[in-house]
């Protein structure tokens, strides 16, 4: 399939942690934290998001297929020319 | 074949998300001792995943040029991303709930369910029986059967899975918009009374968006997604949450050791919580229900049949395996941390009226005596009333199915709050998901091609797939009404699929390793071992309950020591008498010529090509490093 499942896994972790860590650092001395026994679960959940967003994301747009609909699939290679 | 067989044991027998227990409908907001206070980032957060899952489906809408690429992806997708679609179909979150409330309840044996309930299968369905649902090119569970049976074999596979499918994806549509209105998440933006309309309408919109636009390969990718919103919300809160009991040690100190122990006092029913013993455990639920739900099921084979290749397909199970193996840790211990809470004991309204006697060796053996530490488990009130439920004893009465919430809402600060809930309702979006892409598959190959129009060009079978898509949908949202408006409705139909489900994997066992199976003797097999259940349920009963749902409508003849037995040994019949009718009428009828079988049976198939494989890229050598690591969680936690 043409879009590579890691691109969306990747952006949509780096959006949500990089909202969880923004505001994390804005709350960081709020009174929130009493709930995680005072760690800032947004803070350091959303850094730990963002780098595994990256990740993925990155190896993702390695592929250079991927905005290529045209490009054969398995099952459509040795089949001769299409549409 | 059923949704979620395995889970269907644990819910026929833990009875975990039953409706009763969830109350109806119109439960009242203020039964959680902890609000829910969502602020903009939690609906943001959740905001975003939304528009991510209708993203995917519009982005991969140009692709969709043919049935196959929306039927089964174009069999083009790798095989981790499929290995992930595997586990995570399954992983509704009637699962995760229910998982975490059988945990608080029952404690960490309810990892039977993952471990011999699943991994063992999922190795055999990679090592052994891909290559007969690939390499055949069948395009469904049921059309395998065709080509290895007949039409008829096809037929009953074919009709029941659709209905079950159906149900279920029902099921999940019902369990979420209740969840969604006992948090009240919508409370005070639209009025309490159309909380559940409109979250019934709202999830299906979604699903129904998604699917229609990108078909399986939509399905897939969002479980994926789900997958790893359902790890980074659930480890966060199972670190936390053993901090804060003190780890393990610390539950196994507030814990009795039936619930810190996973066979501790299996070798007899009445000394584990379980209510089961070992031979039942193993035959029927590590070896009938797994092995029939892992290995026939569409719902997860469909994920396979998506791989790139025959390669891949095989180690689809194998990967989703690894995992799976490790989620106990993440649904079933949340549930064991919320009753190990201690901070938080303090006691409801009602002291528990001590009865001794009810303090029988049976009943100290089961976690439900009193005493026994409940956490953060809130009582369950009554939907009515408001009050707070009593059983005949005078003990309250808890409500498990909350423990997962009542753990994110304890321990999550607004923020990673709205992950948590998004994880939740991924969950059960993609449970829905899965049940449709395996029904509009199912519907449009089995069903519509077979019977009703065989000779359509490819473009009106993708549209066909498209309006089952819709057809799936709305009766999805009946089944979701059903379970609303009838009491016993989900129970009953439970009791059926399980029945329906439990000879299955006779048949696909002998039909892919005994060339001699016929047709005749396959079809005859089934309807015996779904007989064969149907009288075993009608003759026995579990002890304390009473005859009808539960069994006994015929005579009771043997008592079983609880509901989870009586479901183990109920597979077990089903299965022997499908397998003995099968291989006996297959003995009197005509076998196919060996010609036809290539490729469809073991014995008559070349082995797979893996000469170009190292030693440790082949699907056996991953299958037996998952058996390895099986037992070895099994040790350290015997």
């Amino acid at each position: 399939m043409g879009l590579d499942i890691r691109v969306p896994l990747g952006l949509i972790f780096l959006i949500t942690g990089g909202m969880m860590s923004v505001y994390g650092l804005i709350t960081r001395n709020s009174g929130i934290y009493e709930k995680s026994m005072g760690i800032n679960l947004n803070l350091w959940w959303g850094v730990a998001m963002l780098i595994f967003g990256g990740i993925m994301f990155f190896f993702g747009r390695q592929q250079k297929w991927q905005d290529d609909p045209v490009t054969p699939r398995p099952w459509e290679r040795g089949e001769g020319p299409r549409h | 074949m059923v949704q979620v067989a395995v889970f269907h044991a644990a819910r026929l027998c833990f009875q975990v998300p039953r409706r009763e227990s969830c109350g109806r409908n119109e439960l009242p907001l203020n039964h959680l001792r902890e609000t829910v206070n969502l602020s903009s980032i939690d609906w943001l957060i959740m905001l975003v995943y939304f528009v991510f899952v209708l993203g995917i489906g519009f982005a991969l809408k140009r692709y969709m040029r043919t049935s196959n690429d929306f039927f089964l992806a174009g069999r083009s997708i790798p095989a981790w991303v499929c290995g992930l679609a595997f586990i995570s179909a399954n992983l509704g979150a009637q699962e995760v709930i229910g998982m975490g409330a059988s945990g608080a309840k029952y404690g960490i044996v309810t990892s039977h369910f993952y471990w011999i309930g699943a991994i063992p299968a999922m190795v055999f369905v990679g090592v052994f029986m891909m290559p007969f649902y690939y390499g055949s090119k069948a395009r469904s569970v049921p059309e395998y059967l065709r080509l290895r049976f007949d039409e008829k074999t096809r037929a009953v596979n074919a009709f029941t899975f659709a209905i079950m499918t159906v149900f279920s994806s029902g099921i999940s549509m019902y369990a979420m918009a209740l969840l969604i209105q006992t948090l009240g998440l919508f409370h005070g933006i639209i009025p309490d009374q159309y909380i559940f309309h409109v979250s019934v309408l709202l999830s299906a919109a979604i699903v129904l968006g998604y699917i229609f636009l990108g078909g399986l390969t939509s399905a897939i990718y969002n479980e994926v997604l789900q997958f790893f919103l359902i790890v980074a919300a659930f480890a966060p809160l199972v670190w936390i949450g053993l901090k804060n009991v003190g780890g393990w040690q610390g539950i196994k100190h507030t814990l009795p050791v039936t619930m810190t122990r996973s066979w501790h006092g299996m070798e007899h029913a009445s000394t584990n919580s379980l209510g089961v013993e070992w031979v039942g455990l193993a035959m029927g639920l590590g070896f009938v229900l797994s092995f029939g739900y892992w290995c026939t099921d569409f719902l997860v084979v469909q994920r396979a049949l998506a791989a790139d290749s025959e390669e891949s397909a095989r180690k689809v199970p194998l990967i989703a395996a690894i995992p799976k193996m490790f989620f106990p840790f993440l649904v079933i211990l949340p549930g064991l941390i919320a009753v190990s809470v201690t901070s938080h004991m303090a006691q409801p309204a009602a002291v528990p009226v001590q009865h001794p006697q009810a303090l029988t060796a049976a009943h100290q053996a089961l976690p439900e005596g009193p005493g026994r530490p409940h956490g953060l488990i809130p009582v369950k009130t009554d939907p009515r009333s408001g009050r707070e439920e009593f059983d005949t004893d005078g003990n309250a009465v808890y409500n498990y199915d909350l423990a997962i919430t009542v753990m994110m809402l304890h321990f999550f600060p607004t923020g990673i709050l709205g992950l948590g809930l998004t994880a939740l309702l991924a969950s059960f979006m993609s449970g829905m998901a899965g049940n449709v892409t395996a029904f509009n598959t199912v519907w449009t190959y089995d069903i519509y091609q077979a019977y009703i129009n065989k000779k359509g060009t490819d473009a009106h079978y993708l549209w066909m797939g498209r309006v089952a898509t819709v057809g799936g949908i709305l009766l999805s949202i009946g089944a979701a009404y059903a379970a609303t408006g009838f009491n016993n409705i989900m129970d009953a139909l439970q009791l059926i699929f399980s029945l329906v489900n439990a000879p299955l994997f006779a048949t696909f066992l002998l039909g892919m390793f005994w060339k001699r199976t016929t047709g005749h003797g396959a079809f005859t097999g089934l309807i015996a071992g779904t007989a064969a259940a149907l009288v075993h349920h009608g003759l026995t009963l579990p002890d304390g309950a009473l005859s009808g749902l539960h069994g006994g409508w015929i005579k009771v003849l043997h008592h079983y020591p609880s509901d989870m037995a009586q479901n183990f040994w109920t597979a077990i019949f089903a299965f022997s008498v499908n397998f003995v009718v099968t291989v006996l009428v297959s003995l009197v009828t005509k076998p196919r010529r060996e010609s036809d079988l290539v490729g469809l049976v073991y014995s008559l198939t070349p082995q797979p090509v893996e000469a170009h494989l190292s030693w440790w890229q082949k699907p056996a050598t991953l299958g037996i490093g998952v058996l390895v690591l099986l037992v070895a969680l099994n040790l350290i936690f015997a």
